[in-house]
């Protein structure tokens, strides 16, 4: 990509985020959670007053891709959505959260509803796909349709409990909330639908992470392992089968690209992550059966990728978005396209 | 009916538009000049001759819209690759009939253009642009088709004379063609990749002779084009003798990865079509947006976004000076599947139209059939689907072979 921005390119960050990344493999959240902000990587995003780096979202999308492609156990793109989102609101609690002092998450599956009393918002309901919750300080919920709340997960009324979620290395969480009361300003309006396509190229972005790995990773197991006398990779079934995830890789990685354009809209960002959902599925599903029975064991990791995959396709809500997409198309796009196309 | 022709747009006389300026006049001109019933999308849809293809065809040129990128010297239009797109994503817009000489404007001329001499392109590009000489390809051979190394049309030379035998197939539009761009041999067959050179062959040539072959949709496109001590001058061999291979190489090359870049854009057109054909019946208006086919349009969407971003990509790397090599394999791989993806909805949907059929829905099955039946060969030509794979594995991959 020919992006630059401040004399910087989204690839100088790449390296920068592998080597975080590598460097966190042991750590607990909080410790990672320090040293991820210390590489600038947690306000990649957010603004210079909050201690961020102030650039534009491509350059989030290698930081998150290099973060799958190392399994990263940190709500890296939360907190990097987060840090840019709280700026205006709570401008102290984005730089605790940008600085890596405070730990925050989102719930991406369902919505609250709230109700005032005073000075103070009450919420009551169940919210899900909420990664880490159970282990940092901050949530971010939806609210209605298009507001979102900043809850404590500490605070008297909220419970963040397990769910069975497929990623076991980012685990995912629900949260109760039973009249569990927060101040006025940590309520948020009309922000969801800007939150959400921005996760969603991100989304698209790590879900490429994990995708090149597994393909890697298949790539060397068809070259090394050897059956009838052959490397299995001479076996033209291996190679139609690599060459198939090659093209979808290379389809995703074009889509992101196309989506970070300056005049890229919800559709182009909504392609983008849904490209990257079926694809990343069939790349991490095809590897796992290149490996036979090596990529069913614990040790190879290419069964990480495909459940953590799965969990970004969810978070995502693909299969809601790819129908959405398809009654927008025939109600709105291609109506305006062809009164465009009339005059 | 005839082709009316207004003024050439404002591109076209102001060479200084670009971009949304130059998007507008080609879009302007295209809307005021494409006859009604060359639109496969209308109720008044008649396939269109050959006489009336190149009288189009030689008025999009005059506007444009073709040969945008060839140098002026060569009658081209001196513009940029971006503006290609440009002029390809307003052809794709409209339901426009295929050109019937694309093989001469994104094959032989691309080749030319590359290993011609300053008099084979000053001779052979403008008479492709103004429609005066149609192309087609002789590469497939009988005994060669995907393996192409394996070709028996044989070469020999005398003086400045080259005698050409043997037998081409799959030859689209040899009947319709002056020019045939010739792989032939002129080393012995186990050189395979070596010893093979191009010509430009006339097929009004003694010894020429082409047989029709009518293919699944009903039409009479496909050739055989047989050669029987067929002369040609050497003036008429395209680049150095033995480079013939090279040379095919960077066809399909580019073959594969800007012929007809405006197929996302048409495709579109397609399915906006679809749409507003199922719109006007009561059953289709329902299924479009139940969930099962509400998700199917979606994915259909999502493989245009995608085809989009593969062309513009490819784009992006010639204008920075990068070959395409064999990242045109990912592209044609994934329009050629995607549109029969597409193109087998459409037909499902279709099939569950209202009876008696509506005005809209009768068009539109028409349309898709023939789609539907052309979209089969998409995954053949051009390389079948499985050399794309084999040579995203070989040359992209490099995955080992060895034992």
């Amino acid at each position: 990509m020919a992006l630059t921005s401040k004399g910087l390119r989204p690839a100088d960050f790449a390296a920068t985020s592998e080597r975080a990344v590598a460097a966190c493999s042991d750590l607990g959240l909080q410790e990672q959670a320090s040293l991820l902000a210390n590489d600038g990587l947690l306000g990649v995003i957010a603004h210079e007053d909050v201690g961020g780096l102030d650039l534009p979202l491509a350059f989030a999308t290698p930081v998150v891709a290099a973060a799958n492609a190392g399994l990263l156990r940190f709500p890296l793109l939360e907190t990097i959505l987060l840090g840019d989102l709280l700026r205006q609101s709570l401008p102290r609690m984005a730089e605790a959260i940008v600085r890596g002092e405070v730990l925050a998450t989102i719930a991406w599956q369902g919505s609250v509803v709230a109700e005032r009393e005073g000075n103070s918002v009450v919420l009551n309901g169940c919210v899900a796909r909420a990664p880490c919750a159970a282990e940092v300080d901050y949530a971010l919920v939806r609210v209605g349709a298009e507001a979102a709340a900043l809850i404590p997960t500490d605070a008297k009324g909220v419970v963040a409990e397990e769910s069975a979620g497929l990623d076991l290395t980012l685990p995912e969480h629900g949260i109760r909330l039973v009249n569990a009361a927060i101040p006025d300003d940590s309520i948020f309006d009309d922000v969801w639908a800007r939150l959400r396509s921005d996760a969603n190229v991100l989304r698209a972005a790590a879900i490429f992470g994990s995708a090149e790995a597994c393909l890697s990773l298949a790539q060397e197991h068809a070259s090394t392992r050897r059956q009838f006398g052959h490397a299995l990779s001479y076996n033209q079934a291996i190679r139609h089968a690599l060459a198939r995830q090659k093209l979808g890789l290379e389809g995703m990685r074009h889509a992101i690209t196309r989506s970070l354009d300056a005049t890229a809209g919800v559709l182009e960002r909504d392609a983008a992550f849904l490209a990257a959902s079926a694809y990343g599925t069939s790349i991490s599903e095809g590897a796992l059966q290149i490996h036979g029975g090596m990529g069913f064991t614990w040790d190879v990791p290419v069964h990480r990728h495909l459940r953590r995959i799965r969990s970004l396709q969810a978070q995502g809500d693909a299969s809601g978005l790819i129908a959405a997409l398809g009654r927008r198309y025939v109600a709105e796009i291609a109506p305006a396209a062809e009164a465009a196309a009339a005059q | 009916m005839t082709v009316i022709e207004t003024a050439p747009p404002e591109a076209v006389t102001a060479k200084n538009l670009s971009g949304d300026a130059y998007r507008e006049a080609m879009r302007r001109w295209l809307r005021a000049n494409l006859p009604a019933d060359f639109r496969s999308d209308s109720a008044a849809f008649s396939p269109p001759t050959l006489q009336q293809s190149i009288a189009w065809e030689a008025a999009m040129y005059r506007a444009g819209l073709t040969g945008v990128t060839w140098s002026r010297a060569y009658g081209g239009h001196g513009r940029s690759l971006r503006e290609h797109l440009i002029a390809n994503q307003e052809i794709g817009a409209l339901a426009m009939p295929e050109s019937v000489n694309s093989i001469g404007k994104e094959l032989a001329g691309p080749i030319i253009l590359a290993v011609g001499s300053e008099e084979q392109k000053r001779g052979f590009l403008p008479a492709i642009l103004e429609m005066r000489d149609i192309w087609c390809q002789g590469f497939s051979e009988p005994e060669a088709g995907s393996d192409l190394a394996s070709l028996r049309t044989r070469a020999t030379r005398t003086g400045d004379i080259w005698r050409i035998n043997g037998q081409k197939i799959w030859t689209s539009g040899a009947y319709r063609s002056q020019r045939c761009l010739v792989l032939a041999r002129t080393g012995p067959l186990e050189d395979r990749h070596r010893g093979l050179a191009m010509f430009a062959v006339r097929l009004d040539a003694e010894g020429v002779r082409v047989r029709t072959i009518k293919s699944i949709d009903g039409r009479e496109s496909f050739c055989e084009v047989f050669f029987d001590e067929v002369e040609v001058l050497q003036s008429d061999a395209l680049g150095a003798p033995d480079e013939g291979w090279a040379a095919a190489i960077r066809v399909l090359e580019i073959e594969r990865a800007t012929n007809r870049m405006y197929r996302a854009w048409r495709f579109e057109n397609e399915l906006r079509h679809l749409i507003s054909a199922c719109k006007t019946d009561p059953v289709l208006a329902q299924s479009v947006t139940e969930a099962r086919y509400a998700a199917k349009l979606g994915e259909v969407v999502v493989d245009i976004e995608v085809l989009k971003a593969h062309v513009e990509t490819v784009v992006d790397a010639l204008v920075s000076g990068d070959r395409i090599g064999a990242r045109g394999s990912l592209a044609k791989l994934h329009w050629s599947e995607a549109h029969q993806r597409f193109a087998a909805l459409a037909l499902e949907l279709l099939a569950q139209a209202s009876l008696p059929l509506l005005p809209a829905v009768k068009v539109a099955k028409r349309r898709f059939e023939a789609i539907y039946l052309q979209a089969r060969a998409e995954t053949i030509y051009a390389g079948t689907t499985e050399i794309q794979l084999g040579i995203i594995a070989d040359r992209i991959l490099q995955l080992s072979k060895g034992k």
